[in-house]
């Protein structure tokens, strides 16, 4: 049996494990299947990291003789090719089945891990193929499987292929193990726009609008659908803006209460806590919400990649630190274009911090308005409110991500910090919309 | 689709953990504009539901029935009343309800049909027949007499003549009401294809009502008899058999010595509801005392590892006082039922904020304390927001009017005309609609559903509150009501001051000596447990929880 130490003190070392704030008490085992028998020999695990309140993840693991087998090549060519074969194998408890979608490239050479990830594991084949390897389980299906099937039925083609998957299911839960895609080879969107902060970034602020059109077009076609229950866009219920606020404001709230004494950064912020909900009070007095529709979840530039002069989005899985269900909710689809929105800020703020670049001159603006022009160009109207009441929504969702990414930067990259404090600080500066 | 498993981990003791929801789905909220709920509109509210945080719908039951006993009279077990649907209706609600991670368990009636029932009718018409043996039929009506009657209000036997078939037919409840024959091997059977019924759609469980009540026996008052639970036994197993993470949820109104019955021994009901637990905390908040809960909680014996009780301040019947010592049942009167309108039975008819005053500190007491108890709390719909009752209603209908969404029309229960709802909404100043709502509380970061919604996410957080031991303190101050729970490495303390005064209380916390308590709530911590007794005072109707936490500066 896997030694329980030595469990816990991989899991805890890993970039994707998601609860570095709780003291981890035990690790166990609760099912293995065996991948492949002959040397080199692979395992799969479903390991319990259970916490001292009596709370409990799941992971995926995969073994050799060492936890981290994903690091060796032979490894990874062995799950991409039970893929390709769609076999079942059992597991002391449940079954592991590897499903095919599309065809491809029967003989894989090269694989290479993809290096900055925070929530999972990700190897690329030959620059061709992607397989994503989901670290914490949950029960129910991936919205990143879920939402690539939709698109992908739907003809939306400014994604990355499904070639196939791989899941659990088992007395203790059935989960998505993993997704197999095709790999787009471009530039990844948050590096396309901070390559070109300085002299070039014309290209990119022409690129905005697209982006934004690219956008509109995925959230059209994710609310298009009324047969399917899953998919089918929802008029926002009497209480839905309530609700809105009830859950920003608990998640400012408990992200205030909780906010280091020992963090300069936080200074703008300190104390203000009751100001930025008094300011989420004014902002969701809107008329209209328009309807909640499934939609990307985690939307930011990290996301895309600018390839072959469009945008390519990748990555459904929604925000890693949300439960299932949570990620799963419908939604408005201005949650993606406030991230969006996000992320452009971050990209100014990151020019000067990672590459000492000042951005251009009303960059993010311009940037914002390009964006912002192409998505209400092509949105199907329906989907969002009009007028000022866009505005605030967005607005809203601005503040929600903005309180979001504070917690996520304070748990996981202090040093960013300074980045979401100055979205809170320029939103509780900025005038109400209408 | 309806699967539950696929969109659950694993968790056969899921029900220990959970937060129930009451639901009155005709009171919820009407999807299709005709005055009465139903499973299109309650699939709507799941939004409302997931945020709120709760585990386990349970519903009131939906089967076709005249409604003389709120569906309690049922008359198809494998229908759903043309009011609130279709069975594909249910199951959409069901799929969406796991989709969103809650379960559904729904009221069952073992005991009894409704005299409308097909299997009645023909059992009178026809007593030679195939149905002829399925109730308790009897030709005159003196047997079983030590048996109470448990509608006193309405009801002067339980036996009742019936003219067709000439002969007297046995009932514990209402009239309408014939008992079924559980020594015929064929009612059974008939009710465990029900349950399969049921769970095949992907329900994940029932709520057993009535169920001390299935056999008579002569010299017996025909509850908790040996029969009963050897088919309880019979039941759990055939679920155990064909389903995974399903609950078998009690309704006895019993004391905890004959309640306990209800689990076996880990082999028949998951849960069964703690009855005589209920007044007393009513008691407590009136008399400022702990003693008649920490006393029943201590007479209370211990349950098997896979079982539960679950915990309630109030519910869709009457405030039953049949738990109670005389003496007690006419002080609860005095205090809680004024006005004789309130009482029904052996119990006061109306809701928790009304019986609280609406006091805001005593509501939010009641629920720390439910919350902090050994159990499974359960909600009735609309006392998060606070609701009031209307006691001009008959029976128990004044605490099933509309739930209140919105201040706009009907509440936002409906877009009916206000002639069609099945029941007025409230439309007092204190408790009605435009004063009392979700909309406006959801938008009040200061209000009871917005409290109680973080009350039910800290609890999530813990699962000591579901699964760890109890144990009583018993400070020098009696209206201080302080335990512990502990459960694998999470120590929890949590101290209530029943008074409406001010308390200060020592605590013997040696045991945790050099610990330090972090208030749960704000998450403040607090001076390290140290030699001298622990002082802690609190407000008025005030009350702490705190996690004890190891010292890692020592």
């Amino acid at each position: 049996m896997t030694d329980e130490r030595e469990l816990i003190e991989f899991v805890r070392a890993q970039r994707w494990f998601a609860s570095r704030t709780k003291d981890v008490v035990h690790a166990r085992v609760v099912d293995r299947a065996v991948l492949r028998e002959d040397d080199p020999r692979l395992e799969l695990l479903l390991v319990e990291i259970r916490f001292d309140t009596g709370t409990h993840e799941t992971y995926q693991l995969l073994a050799d003789e060492t936890l981290d087998a994903l690091a060796d090549p032979r490894h990874v060519r062995e799950l991409v090719s039970m893929i390709r074969q769609s076999i079942k194998l059992p597991a002391s408890e449940g079954v592991v089945e590897f499903g095919a979608v599309s065809g491809f490239a029967s003989e894989l050479r090269d694989a290479r891990p993809v290096g900055v990830e925070q929530s999972n594991t990700s190897i690329v084949f030959d620059e061709e193929l992607i397989l994503k390897v989901f670290r914490r389980l949950e029960a129910g299906i991936n919205p990143e499987l879920e939402l690539l099937r939709f698109l992908t039925a739907h003809e939306f083609e400014n994604i990355a292929q499904l070639a196939g998957w791989y899941s659990y299911t088992g007395r203790q839960m059935d989960a998505t193990l993993g997704i197999l895609q095709q790999f787009v080879i471009g530039r990844d969107g948050w590096e396309h726009a901070l390559d070109t902060m300085g002299e070039g970034a014309g290209e990119f602020i022409a690129s905005a609008r697209r982006l934004g059109e690219v956008t509109a077009r995925m959230h059209s076609i994710l609310g298009s659908d009324h047969s399917d229950p899953g998919f089918a866009p929802e008029e926002t219920s009497a209480e839905s803006l309530g609700l809105l606020t009830a859950t920003v404001d608990e998640e400012i709230q408990s992200v205030f209460l909780e906010l280091p004494d020992d963090v300069p950064e936080l200074e703008p912020i300190r104390g203000r806590g009751e100001e930025v909900r008094e300011r989420l009070r004014v902002l969701t007095s809107v008329g209209g919400a328009g309807r909640v529709i499934r939609h990307h979840g985690d939307f930011h530039l990290g996301q895309t990649l600018w390839a072959d002069g469009d945008w390519v989005i990748l990555d459904f899985e929604g925000e890693p630190a949300r439960s299932l269900p949570e990620r799963r909710r419908k939604r408005s689809p201005l949650r993606d274009v406030a991230g969006m929105l996000r992320s452009f800020a971050y990209a100014a703020s990151a020019s000067m911090q990672l590459r000492g670049v000042e951005p251009q001159a009303g960059w993010e603006l311009r940037v914002r308005e390009r964006f912002l022009d192409g998505y209400r160009d092509t949105v199907q109207d329906s989907l969002v409110p009009t007028g000022t009441a866009m505005d605030r929504l967005l607005q809203v969702f601005e503040l929600e991500k903005a309180v979001y990414e504070l917690r996520y930067e304070l748990n996981h990259r202090p040093g960013w910090v300074s980045i979401p404090v100055a979205g809170i600080v320029r939103l509780l500066d900025e005038e109400i919309p209408g | 689709m309806s699967e539950p498993g696929h969109w659950f981990e694993r968790d056969p003791l899921w029900f220990k953990r959970s937060v129930f929801y009451e639901i009155h789905l005709r009171g919820f909220f009407d999807g299709n504009d005709d005055g009465s709920g139903d499973f299109r509109g309650l699939a709507d509210k799941l939004e409302y539901l997931q945020w709120l945080g709760v585990d386990c719908l349970w519903l009131l039951p939906f089967y076709p029935s005249p409604l003389r006993d709120g569906g309690y009279d049922i008359a198809d077990f494998f229908g759903i009343h043309p009011d609130y649907g279709t069975v594909d209706d249910f199951r959409y609600f069901v799929d969406q309800a796991h989709q969103r991670g809650m379960r559904v368990i729904s009221d069952l009636v073992m005991n009894h049909t409704s005299s409308d029932h097909p299997w009645f009718q023909s059992s009178r018409t026809d007593p030679a027949g195939p149905y002829g043996d399925w109730y308790v039929w009897g030709d005159d009506d003196s047997r079983w007499s030590e048996a109470r009657i448990i509608f006193l209000d309405t009801e002067p036997s339980n036996w009742t003549w019936d003219p067709v078939r000439g002969q007297y037919y046995w009932h514990r409840f209402f009239s309408h009401q014939p008992d079924l024959n559980y020594d015929n091997p064929e009612v059974q059977e008939q009710m465990l294809n029900a349950l399969r019924f049921w769970l095949d759609l992907g329900l994940d469980g029932f709520r057993l009502d009535a169920v001390p009540y299935l056999y008579e026996r002569d010299g017996t008052n025909g509850e908790n008899l040996p029969e009963t639970h050897a088919f309880l036994r019979r039941v759990r197993a055939e679920v155990d058999a064909r389903y995974a993470d399903r609950v078998l949820l009690a309704e006895a109104n019993q004391w905890p010595a004959d309640v306990v019955q209800y689990f076996g021994e880990g082999d028949e009901c998951h849960m069964a509801f703690h009855f005589p637990v209920m007044p007393r905390m009513f008691m407590a908040v009136r008399r400022e005392d702990a003693l008649p809960m920490i006393e029943i909680l201590e007479s209370t014996p211990p349950i098997p590892d896979n079982a539960q009780w679950g915990l309630f301040l109030r519910n869709h019947d009457e405030l039953t006082l049949e738990m109670v010592a005389d003496d007690d049942r006419d002080y609860m009167y005095e205090e809680y039922a004024k006005d004789p309108r309130m009482k029904l039975n052996l119990g006061i008819r109306r809701r928790l904020a009304p019986l609280l005053d609406n006091g805001r500190d005593e509501i939010e007491l009641m629920h720390a304390i439910l919350f902090s108890l050994p159990g499974a709390p359960v909600l009735y719909y609309g006392d998060e927001i606070g609701m009031g009752d209307n006691i001009f209603l008959g029976d128990r209908d004044g605490v099933r009017t509309p739930m209140q969404w919105t201040g706009d029309r009907n509440g936002g229960f409906s877009r009916s005309d206000f002639e069609q709802l099945y029941l007025p909404p409230l439309m007092d100043p204190v408790y009605g609609f435009q004063a009392v709502n979700v909309e406006a509380q959801l938008r009040q970061p200061n209000s009871l559903l917005r409290w109680l919604h973080g009350l039910i996410a800290l609890r999530k957080e813990h699962p000591v509150f579901g699964l760890g031991t109890y144990e009583a303190l018993r400070p020098d101050n009696p209206r201080i009501f302080a335990h512990v729970r502990t459960y694998e490495d999470d120590i929890v303390l949590c101290v209530h001051n029943l008074a409406r005064s001010a308390q200060a209380v020592e605590l013997d916390l040696s045991r945790w000596h050099g610990f330090v308590p972090e208030e749960m709530f704000g998450r403040s911590r607090f001076p390290a447990i140290g030699d001298l007794p622990y002082l802690l005072t609190l407000a008025p109707r005030g009350f702490f929880w705190f996690q004890l936490r190891r010292d890692e500066s020592e």
